[in-house]
């Protein structure tokens, strides 16, 4: 036995580990406390929004805000939008390193890779990516108790694997379950959020761009559970996530200069984007 | 044949109670977003010559069912009152004036995707619309939410969850806790001038 694969038995034995003390504490949380998923929440608002004197009548899915007391309400999305930033100074470095990443390395590698490969063929590597990543999503699911959507999941991991040519196609993507299954894309820092743990702060990573402090632990479970941080040697791994990424700007060239080109102040921008939408997914 | 019959009637009561049931605000939805619509895939419209042309079209139209006004409004919140009357109006139209040429951009490169009206709530002189946009790999979820004053006006659209109104709210806060209101004002100018311009939005470095 080589080092390598040491090291990779000793980092599933972790996983093992993390998975069953996720599982444990979330059961532990979820005894003390109903998490209040789907369900809008009225929150006593601070800062912004109280001396505002419209009140939102629905939050951003149109879920009725029951009425309270207090002279401003707001859905719990507001809440996690506000997810406190101590370390703006750090997270604006980063998004400028990203930023220039992007538009220096990432948008010219994505563009000349599309001008030579067509799109529909992109898609597949796309859904071969995205195949790819199921243990990530089944865990997940599985550890959310949604064993529906984690049932549904893993037919679509084996109808695609096995008749859509090892998930190029995505044969079973027009197939809807019999009966409405909560989104199926999930991960592990959603995982947290769902029984109930907060974003705590607000974090831009090199690289890998915006998280929070709960995301990036939940970053470091995925990593393990995604099939590529396995390939030996490492840069093979490191080679095959790149392309992952390179393939996937060049689905979505267009999006992120469009977020920039409307902002005043495109680093809040996108972390009120981010939060957002992180926020949505976790309830979806 | 007659069970047949009698499911058939049932369907189609369903289907006509499902369309008398879109109430005015949507209905003012629909007609503007069809009309978008009907703009965008005007082959007459498509040549690079006349992109200025479908342009403006594209504005009046939207002008015609986006409250500029109240989505400055709210994006500004407490910060509205620093501004006095007359450089509210002059916030309201630079301010739409970017978010036009932003957006605008954004949907030229629509391509026959399928809208799809989901729900509609009435809340007194406000409307809540959930519709969704069919994409080629996945479905985006897009909402508007509309206040009666002589017709029905959208003044927010939500995207995945990102309200356009709470995302600028955010930033206006940000700016205006550094910077003076005039400041701001001339901010958003500035982007409207880079996007006139031309420029590259990778030099174009909001900070």
């Amino acid at each position: 036995m080589n080092t390598a694969s040491k090291i990779v038995g000793a980092a599933r034995n972790l996983l093992a580990a993390a998975a069953l003390l996720l599982a444990l504490g979330g059961s532990a949380l979820a005894a003390d406390k109903v998490p209040a998923v789907g369900t809008p929440q009225t929150k006593e608002m601070s800062l912004v929004l109280l001396a505002y004197g419209d009140e939102d009548i629905w939050d951003e899915n149109g879920q009725f805000i029951k009425k309270g007391s207090g002279p401003a309400k707001t859905s719990v999305a507001d809440a996690a939008a506000e997810t406190p930033d101590p370390l703006e100074g750090w997270n604006r470095a980063m998004f400028t390193f990203n930023d220039k990443l992007y538009f220096w390395a990432l948008k010219p590698a994505a563009e000349g890779y599309s001008f030579v490969i067509p799109e529909r063929p992109r898609l597949w590597v796309h859904n071969f990516f995205h195949n790819l990543l199921f243990p990530v999503r089944f865990t997940s699911l599985m550890l959310q108790a949604k064993f529906d959507a984690a049932a549904v999941e893993t037919s679509r991991f084996i109808g695609n694997t096995a008749f859509g040519l090892g998930g190029l196609a995505d044969v079973t993507g027009d197939s809807k379950p019999y009966k409405p299954i909560p989104s199926t894309e999930q991960d592990l820092g959603l995982t947290l959020g769902y029984w109930g743990m907060g974003n705590g702060f607000y974090l831009v990573w090199p690289f890998i761009g915006p998280s929070t402090g709960r995301d990036t632990l939940g970053y470091a479970g995925d990593y393990f559970l995604t099939p590529t941080s396995y390939l030996h040697p490492w840069y093979w791994s490191i080679g095959t996530k790149t392309y992952d990424k390179v393939n996937e700007v060049s689905i979505r060239i267009g999006e992120y200069e469009a977020l920039k080109e409307a902002s005043v102040d495109p680093y809040v921008a996108l972390r009120d984007a981010y939060l957002r939408v992180r926020f949505k997914r976790m309830n979806d | 044949m007659k069970r047949i019959a009698s499911l058939l009637a049932l369907l189609m009561l369903f289907v006509f109670a499902s369309t008398a049931l879109a109430g005015e605000p949507q209905d003012r939805l629909k007609a503007g977003i069809d009309k978008v619509i009907a703009i965008l895939s005007d082959p007459a419209l498509k040549a690079p010559a006349k992109r200025v042309e479908r342009q403006n079209k594209l504005r009046t139209v939207a002008d015609s069912f986006f409250d500029w006004r109240e989505l400055s409004r709210r994006a500004l919140a407490e910060h509205w009152n620093k501004y006095t009357p007359k450089q509210q109006d002059d916030f309201v139209a630079s301010f739409s004036e970017l978010l036009q040429k932003t957006y605008i951009r954004k949907i030229e490169k629509y391509n026959n995707e399928k809208v799809t009206y989901q729900k509609e709530q009435i809340e007194g002189n406000q409307a809540f619309i959930n519709t969704q946009v069919v994409m080629k790999d996945k479905n985006i979820p897009i909402n508007y939410i509309m206040i009666k004053r002589d017709h029905w006006m959208v003044y927010d659209v939500v995207v995945e969850g990102v309200s356009l109104v709470k995302n600028y709210r955010s930033q206006f806060s940000k700016v205006l806790s550094k910077e003076s209101p005039d400041d701001l004002l001339n901010r958003i100018k500035d982007k409207t001038k880079a996007l006139d311009e031309g420029k590259n939005v990778d030099d174009v470095v909001g900070k």
